[in-house]
């Protein structure tokens, strides 16, 4: 279990005027290997959420486990800087927070930060940011120079650098193309299956978390409303609507066509699967 | 009438490759239309030629069949209004009124007159209950709809969306799209959506796709999204509802073409309905 909120609140601005909740007696747990959408609307507190997991916010109540660390109110963990080696945060708009000359100097601030070599710092730049698409002829160019998507990719390599066994990624493809989001999460699918990495993944989604989570962790007004796999959220119509999610286009297909008289299995969530069933409801009615 | 007119247009960055290269296309008066392409095309770099907030280095722009130049420089900006992608960047007041009012003031309008138009316009995004509220107070989606009615009090007749969805969440994207939609309804703008939001695109009158600073495909929503490959190969998609009959005419079904969730609803229906 190397992720575990235990009755965890963050109050802003606590003992003042202006103090607000926004999270509220969290208990969670995050089952190693997994890939884990959070998802709730704009307000809800992911993003406060998924900032507790390296320490950038303690708890104001409460603890949590991170790997084989523990943080809680009153102190950040005694070895902060293997935590924060081993949780790689991602925020919103990565790009912006380029800052290097060239792309391999870029991709190698983090893990000289940590103590690696320079010539295994630049080894590993390289490696990963083949991984991440971009061949070595990029090497020595400026990041600046390179599209909004290639500029994502670079600030997303320099995390992968440092090598960390959980991955946390704060709306990853907000603003790319449709090709470039689906390269996005087939990299982060990749850094799951291939290399084992626990991947959370905060995005307003829904075909995302359909496609390519295993879990769903919705927070709704700083609690935590449901932790359940994929499948089992999207079955659940009346969650959805009560939650204002907007299904994913099968599920949206799928919920009309049963409104109007056709007879669909309410737990198909898959495109083909779908179209097969219309077929052959289709093909009853001739 | 055609509102917009591009000629052979071209322009470069770096003096070296062209970010926009011999682009040309007409838009016709009060049309809808998509510009679409993958982060990179030029996309973004059209909507800034159009008002000179980047010089073309070759070609002829015309809006309104006047000559983009010096001298009619600001006559143009003064047809042209802009949403741009960041809600954050585009918010220069301390209150939503003071927002809206921003460009009334630069236009030197009368404050009486000004109140009237900053009334109108905000209940026309329904933002009235926040007139004076700060911008930290306010949703992704209400800064853009703040930002939608400043640009809406300068009475343009052309109005350019530029990703003005993409950093917004579900919920704010559907809003403004609807705002948009509305727009266009009631006041007969010319309306410009650079996007690659393929969901949208489906609304347009007309879809213009870029491709390295050049114009590859251009014409009806139907026409452009049945050239699937292609559309991948550009690195954009096809609507859900597209994939969806692909699967279906897989199992010898025939259907037509829909581009939207609507008309397939309609059409899977019919089909369902006939005995």
């Amino acid at each position: 279990m190397p992720i575990a909120f235990k009755d965890v609140s963050h109050i802003y601005n606590a003992d003042s005027p202006f103090s607000y909740v926004a999270l509220d007696h969290i208990d969670l747990e995050i089952a190693e290997g997994s890939i884990t959408a959070i998802i709730g609307e704009t307000g809800s507190g992911k993003s406060t959420l998924v900032q507790h997991l390296n320490a950038l916010l303690l708890p104001t109540q409460g603890e949590l486990q991170v790997l084989d660390q523990c943080i809680d109110s009153k102190q950040k963990p005694k070895n902060l800087k293997q935590l924060r080696k081993n949780v790689g945060l991602v925020f919103q708009f990565p790009e912006y927070q380029l800052f290097e000359e060239t792309i391999i100097k870029d991709v190698c601030f983090g893990p000289k930060n940590f103590g690696v070599q320079e010539e295994e710092a630049i080894q590993r730049a390289k490696e990963i940011l083949k991984v991440c698409g971009l061949d070595d002829s990029y090497l020595e160019k400026s990041p600046f120079d390179l599209s909004g998507g290639q500029k994502r990719r670079v600030a997303i390599a320099g995390i992968l650098a440092m090598d960390p066994s959980v991955l946390v990624l704060d709306e990853p493809t907000a603003g790319l193309d449709p090709q470039g989001a689906k390269e996005m999460m087939e990299l982060f699918v990749q850094m799951n299956r291939v290399y084992h990495k626990t991947v959370l993944i905060v995005t307003h989604d829904m075909e995302h978390v359909l496609s390519y989570c295993d879990q769903v962790v919705v927070i709704r007004d700083g609690h935590m409303e449901r932790a359940c796999g994929v499948k089992e959220f999207f079955s659940d119509i009346r969650l959805l609507r009560e939650l204002r999610i907007n299904p994913p286009a099968v599920i949206q297909l799928r919920e009309r066509l049963r409104s109007e008289g056709f007879a669909i299995d309410p737990s198909i969530i898959d495109i083909k699967q779908l179209a097969e069933a219309v077929a052959s409801e289709v093909k009853h009615h001739e | 009438m055609e509102k917009i007119k591009f000629e052979h247009v071209s322009y470069s960055y770096d003096h070296e490759t062209n970010a926009i290269d011999d682009v040309s296309f007409e838009i016709e008066e009060g049309s809808y239309t998509a510009i679409i392409g993958h982060n990179g095309s030029g996309k973004s770099t059209i909507a800034k030629l159009m008002i000179d907030l980047l010089e073309r280095d070759k070609g002829n722009i015309y809006i309104d069949k006047m000559e983009l130049c010096d001298e009619t420089l600001f006559a143009i900006r003064d047809k042209i209004g802009i949403v741009f992608q960041n809600p954050d960047n585009q918010f220069i007041g301390a209150t939503v009124a003071d927002d809206i009012a921003f460009g009334l003031e630069n236009h030197q309008v009368e404050s009486e007159r000004m109140q009237e138009i900053i009334d109108r316009f905000a209940a026309k995004v329904n933002m009235t209950k926040y007139m004076q509220s700060e911008p930290t107070k306010l949703s992704g989606g209400q800064k853009q709809r703040v930002a939608i009615a400043g640009v809406l009090a300068m009475a343009p007749s052309i109005l350019i969306f530029d990703e003005a969805t993409s950093m917004l969440d579900p919920q704010g994207k559907a809003e403004i799209n609807h705002l948009i939609q509305e727009i266009h309804k009631e006041n007969k703008l010319t309306i410009i959506s650079i996007t690659h939001d393929i969901e949208e695109v489906a609304h347009a009158d007309h879809v213009i796709v870029l491709d390295k600073g050049k114009v590859v495909m251009q014409g009806s929503p139907v026409d452009v999204l049945k050239r699937e490959q292609q559309l991948i190969d550009l690195r954009l998609d096809i609507p859900f509802s597209m994939k969806f009959l692909k699967e279906l005419h897989a199992h010898n079904i025939k259907t037509k073409q829909c581009i939207t969730m609507e008309g397939l609803v309609d059409e899977l229906c019919r089909l369902h309905s006939k005995m």
